[in-house]
């Protein structure tokens, strides 16, 4: 592995600054969505309605937290929207008739419990949130899985101190596929280095299926202290 | 005070209907009710505009609106929208159907939609007349002009849409192909601009088959969107008018009549920045045949804004509309607008906003064949090159 960038280190940084703060996103989804990873551009079409279904999951519908910090980062990093932006967005919708202003709710708790009900439900909360009935999705790059499809995962060791101390989060990588399947590159683009180096060690035990040529995507691991 | 009060209990009304629900089931559907009204007061130091007497000051600047829409299944959502407002001599508190159609989504790269349908074209055309979802109390006349905003906003026919990835790399496209008949208004922009003399003009019925696209791309940089819009209607109005020595029939055919618009918008957590450049070319028939008038409009405006806080937005743009055809009227018409925009938007909450907006106007555009908010039947004393205007505009929506 290579030592990151001082870019890298920077942001990093920030991120841990927020993941100690209990400022990560966990995403989670209703047991009908059928995936286990989901692309920030996938999630960004979802959430501005673009897209209505995820591959073999049928419909899904986005939910939103009315506020906090879980509400705040993924405005932040996922949609890269200020929460005024987000709901005037919706208000074109729903006053073109175009679409509906996603279900708001107050708390995680309240998240959670409409996704667990509610079918194709998505939604996000607290990474130090414990998330039962529902399933828990990375982020990826589902359109990479569908060109390479991912064979062998291998689960990162969480470092127990960070886990003791509640710091987790969403640590983003940049890798390189060899046509053999093997990944020959790793890179971690964003999130906390004290977990990057526990995420980048597993990503190069992962295994696809053999290609035509070398792929590159981009794949994330999220750590989650409640878990 | 008859508007203030209608406005008053119009605010009450949706403010109790916000404090229950805007979801309410029924028959185990989840009916979304939203709606707006919106009070605005102008002021401009030389010309009257937008039809009112602003020069002395005028608040006749009213809208509202209300919705309801329902998911039936995954893949079909109805709704209707009706909308009424009161500008100047324009819309005279005649409710409208705004738009009402039903929505079946195939898949993600594939939908229709048919009825009443707003009209996709540009960054802003469907949504032009609903301020509240702008930072500004109006949007650059030279591309959205208000007054004759009827003729482009929507149309009775359907639309097939869809959005279509591109793969992690390449962003996304989103396309809106749309068809369907022109849905004028007695109370709008175009029939009270036909009435302007000279000659007295009275239009009996406007119609128009109007067609055309949006292609959109979500680029791969984060927030960054450009697009076109080609837009093109064949119409057709007949009615009487009379040049001094009785009234005579007239029609009016278009042999050519169409726009196009190139676009592009930045939008960075707080910071939004907006461009659009449109081409219009009319070429009519009118007078039953007697006479060809062609009008060649050019108009662009860059737009920026940026949220200090969460309670305060500001914003600026400069719109330019430049217009040409041989039957403008004699005088101070320059055949061009150039309008400097500074807003500020304040916002109470998620359902309240106040807008205090300034224009610094060189210009009049072309009245009686484009108008940029100017006519000359406001102005019975001439128009003045100049106009400075300040807008104060509150909305409440849910």
């Amino acid at each position: 592995m290579r030592p990151p960038k001082p870019l890298e280190l920077l942001i990093g940084t920030l991120l841990l600054a927020g993941t100690a703060a209990g400022q990560g996103v966990k995403l989670i989804a209703n047991s009908s969505i059928q995936i286990d990873t989901i692309s920030i551009s996938d999630l960004k079409s979802v959430y501005l309605e673009e897209k209505i279904s995820l591959p073999g999951s049928g419909h899904v519908e986005p939910v939103l937290a009315k506020t906090g910090p879980a509400h705040e980062a993924f405005l932040r990093q996922i949609l890269g929207r200020s929460d005024s932006d987000l709901q005037l967005y919706y208000r074109s919708l729903a006053f073109t008739g175009r679409g509906s202003i996603p279900k708001t709710l107050d708390s995680d708790d309240a998240v959670i419990a409409y996704v667990a009900k509610t079918r194709g439900a998505i939604g996000y909360v607290s990474m130090a949130t414990r998330a039962e009935g529902v399933r828990t999705l990375d982020l990826g790059t589902s359109a990479s899985h569908g060109d390479r499809k991912l064979i062998t995962r291998v689960e990162p060791d969480y470092p127990e101190t960070l886990r003791q101390h509640g710091i987790g989060g969403t640590v983003r990588m940049q890798i390189v596929i060899a046509s053999s399947g093997s990944v020959r590159q790793v890179e971690m683009r964003g999130g906390n280095p004290a977990l990057g180096e526990a995420a980048v060690a597993a990503v190069k035990l992962w295994k696809y299926a053999p290609g035509s040529s070398e792929t590159e995507t981009e794949v994330s691991i999220s750590f989650d202290p409640g878990h | 005070m008859r508007r203030i009060a209608l406005f008053t209990v119009l605010f009450l009304s949706v403010h109790q209907l916000l404090l229950n629900a805007q979801d309410v089931k029924i028959f185990d559907r989840t009916v979304q009710f939203h709606g707006f009204a919106s009070q605005g007061f102008v002021y401009t130091d030389q010309n009257n505009w937008m039809t009112m007497n602003t020069s002395s000051g005028s608040a006749a600047m009213t809208d509202m609106g209300a919705n309801a829409s329902v998911a039936i299944t995954d893949k079909l959502r109805i709704g209707a929208q009706v909308y009424d407002r009161n500008l100047g001599q324009l819309g005279q508190w005649h409710p409208t159907l705004d738009w009402a159609y039903a929505d079946y989504r195939f898949t993600d790269w594939l939908g229709i939609r048919g009825g009443k349908v707003k009209t996709v074209s540009g960054l802003y055309n469907d949504t032009q007349d609903m301020d509240f979802l702008h930072p500004f109390a109006l949007l650059p006349q030279g591309v959205y002009p208000t007054v004759i905003r009827e003729v482009t906003i929507a149309h009775k026919g359907g639309d097939i849409y869809g959005h279509i990835s591109l793969g992690g790399k390449n962003g996304s496209l989103q396309y809106t192909a749309f068809a369907g008949e022109r849905d004028d208004s007695k109370y709008g922009g175009y029939f009270y601009l036909e009435q302007t003399p000279p000659p007295v003009l009275i239009l009996n019925s406007l119609s128009a088959l109007q067609y055309g696209g949006d292609l959109r791309w979500n680029t791969p940089v984060a927030g960054l969107l450009v697009g076109v819009s080609r837009f093109s209607e064949d119409n057709q109005g007949d009615g009487i008018f009379n040049a001094g020595g009785g009234f005579m029939p007239f029609t009016q055919t278009s042999k050519a009549d169409w726009n196009n618009q190139f676009y592009g918008q930045y939008i960075h957590n707080k910071f939004e920045l907006d461009a659009e450049y449109k081409r219009s070319w009319l070429d009519e028939l009118l007078y039953s045949g007697a006479e060809e008038v062609q009008t060649n409009a050019k108009a662009w405006y860059v737009a920026g804004s940026y949220r200090v806080f969460k309670w305060m937005q500001v914003g600026s743009y400069y719109s330019s509309l430049n217009v040409n055809s041989p039957v403008g009227p004699a005088g101070p018409s320059s055949g061009y607008t150039h309008d400097k925009d500074l807003t500020v938007r304040f916002d109470a909450n998620r359902y309240l906003n106040f807008k205090v907006e300034g224009h610094f106007m060189d210009g009049v555009g072309l009245p009686g064949v484009y108008p940029g908010g100017f006519f000359s039947i406001n102005n019975p004393n001439g128009l003045k090159p100049n106009t400075n205007a300040l807008i104060v505009k509150t909305n409440f929506n849910f």
